[in-house]
């Protein structure tokens, strides 16, 4: 395999202009872009994906907090805290840690929270912040992909 | 025991009450069928145990209780005689106790004052413990115990502070790691200019068109871009390993995450320091340590709500060293501050191994078993799989894997399972492959990377752990590791390219300019700042602060006249008019003074804060030279 790292300064210079900021972790994102072999071929599917992922996702977590359903919310947010962690979207993959902290009755440092109330407060409040970092991130994204 | 034969001498002395109870109760001819002495008169046997509780003792010893009756009989040194070893049968039946002291026998009446008490305190003559009152033992009992509560709070205070310090310096090493990653990025942004200048002096070279070079307009980048290098015309090593080096430091390991825990667990643990105003206090005089005493400082937990601080040692031993080497090796600590040591270890063996030529693999493609129920990691875990040339195969949860391998437990060399997985978790799933498979390696992919958490996949038959989010070069390495024997040559692996990856199990000896410019590098760094910093924060937290050397005492509960009877050690302060058997600690003499008792433990600390990145003497220097002029007086 040729030696590719003019890809990879297009795509640190691209990743610049697209001013991900603390929305996106540089280094595990251009990990995903390394493996893109002819244009974005392998990374924007999956980002597109992703975002299709976390549209689902808190569809049910709405429904999740309206039905105060916690173990739920815990298991949504785990699940959204995955893909966002290894794609290194970081803002989102905090959000999602909250989400799943609370869903289980825990603070974030890990101490027990059993007002369930004070729990779904922190969710809701996490599950709004995280919809609106989602939307700008996916403008972020739309923006690097384009300059394709 | 003083010896004391005159039997004038000891007629007032009561120390055998309870033998001379013990004779009259045995002269009593109508307790025959109960408790007697034996056809000889050297022992004597109790027949009916219960009808001897219930009535007699009462009436003798003013109790019920058949145990209390043995245990007193054990203190003054009777024995229970065992009959299957004397005769090989049980003259009295079954049930029958029979006991006997060599000086108790019937006929020696006289012989009484002689059956004393094993001594509880050697030290001490029995007249004189006879005339402790009960009271008095209670006093020095009590002295015991707050003497040793004294310490218990002496250790947790200087439990607090090292947590402390450990915050500091966790928060230190965090915005540390901020840094590097700027300067790397830094980095990145001049090998790209630089890579640029080369391309343009080249090309202009190759093209004899001298006259282009226009050097560093301000539109360079844009009009430049396009002039990568072809394939023919190599790019610098230099520049190239550069950033080889630069790609190779993956910021996201464990130990970082590690860290990142540990410092957002520390804010919101708040601070412990509001009960952590004394300093290290001096109760390092026991000979014996106690290998609890370590492991059970808590690091993140609140030590105030640690309900383990209640079951610190407090067995024989009423005092302890905490920084006696058996401990302070073993102290949790020392995770976190090896972790950097891993970083860097880890960044010498990630290569970008699109760069190899050709696969890493000898003969067979290793065939990977990809068990996760996320639709974006699995993808992002197959690519960087098959990017390295592995065959994979996805499975959406641990049914599905169970499944893959009852169906053909041969086709896989490995698995990478996740844990939290809907229909069947990674860990059930694990224990169900092994039924099948019982070698394969099997690697458990979480987020949950506590200690307790990796020895329970370990129990349940995983082999090792990916942390996620789990990168390329995580992955590549527990693919050396556990596939070593498929790979082409784990010797010869990143050598063409100058690189400085090395095998995994055997990370030879990196090109110099390189790998080893990297490893030494950010420690480097991090030592000269942390210099600056660390000082700062030292003197804040209390354990350097001279004040407070005069209160060391002034949390407990015990009045202390001055703290001057440090010289003689603190436990004799504690009961230096207390009775010659109290006896506790006897080591105090070896560490006279309170200030020199100071200095090596923070000595000691410094070498273990040195572990962070860099063991060379001229750096220790630096680094804890100067704090150290701050606190010790």
């Amino acid at each position: 395999m040729a030696y590719t790292y003019d890809r990879d300064d297009e795509d640190t210079l691209k990743m610049a202009a697209a001013d991900f900021g603390d929305h996106v972790d540089t280094a595990t994102f251009s990990q995903i872009l390394e493996m893109d072999e002819d244009s974005h071929d392998f990374s924007m599917p999956l980002v597109l994906n992703f975002f299709e992922q976390a549209e689902e996702t808190f569809e049910k977590m709405d429904l999740a907090v309206a039905s105060k359903d916690l173990p739920e919310l815990s298991r949504l947010g785990h699940f959204l805290k995955g893909s966002s962690a290894t794609l290194g979207f970081t803002k989102i993959k905090d959000s999602c840690q909250i989400i799943q902290q609370y869903g289980s009755n825990l603070n974030v440092d890990g101490s027990a929270e059993p007002d369930e109330a004070v729990c779904l407060k922190k969710i809701t409040a996490a599950l709004e912040e995280v919809k609106v970092d989602m939307e700008a991130l996916e403008k972020k994204m739309k923006k690097f992909f384009e300059s394709d | 025991m003083p010896p004391d034969n005159d039997p004038a001498a000891q007629a007032g002395n009561n120390s055998s009450d309870f033998v001379r109870k013990l004779y009259k109760m045995l002269e009593d001819p109508s307790y025959n069928s109960v408790v007697r002495w034996s056809a000889d008169g050297d022992s004597f046997v109790v027949l009916e145990n219960e009808k001897f509780t219930k009535t007699i003792l009462p009436k003798h010893f003013k109790h019920s209780n058949f145990a209390s009756f043995v245990r007193q009989l054990n203190k003054y040194d009777f024995h229970k005689v065992r009959h299957n070893e004397e005769s090989g049968e049980t003259p009295y039946g079954r049930d029958a106790w029979e006991f006997r002291h060599p000086e108790f026998r019937a006929d020696r009446k006289d012989n009484l004052d002689n059956i004393r008490r094993k001594a509880p305190a050697p030290r001490k003559p029995a007249q004189a413990e006879d005339a402790f009152p009960a009271t008095q033992q209670i006093v020095v009992l009590s002295e015991s115990l707050a003497a040793t509560q004294h310490q218990i709070q002496a250790l947790q205070e200087q439990y607090f502070e090292l947590a402390q310090t450990n915050k500091v310096l966790v928060n230190e090493v965090v915005s540390l790691q901020k840094m590097v990653r700027a300067q790397s990025q830094v980095s990145s942004e001049l090998i790209t200019h630089l890579n640029n200048i080369e391309d343009r002096r080249r090309n202009s070279r190759h093209s004899a068109h001298s006259s282009h070079s226009s050097h560093s307009g301000p539109s360079y980048h844009a009009t430049n871009l396009g002039l990568l290098p072809d394939g023919a015309d190599e790019p610098a090593a230099e520049l190239r390993r550069a950033r080889e080096i630069l790609n190779g430091v993956s910021p996201d390991s464990q130990a970082d995450r590690e860290l990142e825990r540990l410092s957002v667990a520390y804010h919101q643990n708040g601070s412990p320091s509001e009960s952590a105003s004394s300093i290290m206090f001096p109760q390092q005089q026991q000979q014996q340590p106690q290998q609890q005493g370590g492991g059970q400082m808590a690091l993140v937990h609140d030590p105030l709500n640690d309900p383990r601080h209640m079951v610190y040692p407090v067995g024989q031993t009423t005092g302890i060293d905490p920084f006696h080497s058996d401990h302070i090796h073993n102290i949790p600590y020392s995770r976190p501050l090896s972790n950097p040591n891993v970083m860097a270890e880890a960044s010498q063996i990630s290569p970008p191994a699109k760069d190899q030529a050709g696969s890493i693999w000898g003969g067979k493609k290793p065939q990977i078993l990809l068990v996760e129920d996320d639709k974006t990691c699995a993808r992002i875990g197959s690519k960087f799989l098959s990017n390295v040339d592995c065959v994979v195969d996805t499975a959406r949860n641990g049914l599905e894997a169970v499944d893959k391998l009852n169906h053909d437990s041969e086709r896989f060399d490995l698995i990478f399972m996740d844990i939290i997985m809907p229909q069947l978790d990674g860990v059930s799933a694990t224990a169900m492959i092994r039924m099948v498979a019982p070698r394969i390696p099997i690697i458990a992919m979480t987020s949950n990377i506590r200690q307790e958490d990796i020895q329970t996949y370990f129990q349940f038959g995983m082999n090792d752990v990916l942390a996620k989010p789990f990168t390329r070069d995580g992955m590549v390495r527990i693919l050396k590791k556990h596939l070593s024997y498929m790979l082409k040559d784990p010797q010869q692996q990143g050598m063409s390219s100058d690189d400085p990856n090395q095998g995994v199990g055997a990370p030879g000896p990196g090109p110099p300019a390189s790998s080893q410019g990297y490893a030494d590098a950010p420690p480097g760094m991090t030592i000269a700042t942390m210099g600056a910093g660390a000082q700062v924060k030292f003197e804040q937290t209390p354990i350097q602060s001279p004040t407070t050397t005069a209160s060391w005492h002034s949390p407990g509960q015990m009045q202390q006249t001055s703290p001057n009877l440090d010289s003689g050690g603190y436990m004799s302060a504690q009961i230096g008019s207390g009775s010659a058997g109290m006896v506790l600690t006897p080591g105090g003499s070896q560490r006279p003074q309170f200030t020199n008792q100071v200095a090596p433990t923070m000595n000691r600390m410094g070498d273990g804060m040195v572990g962070l990145g860099d063991d060379r003497p001229e750096k220790r220097q630096r680094l804890y030279g100067p704090s150290q002029g701050a606190f010790v007086q």
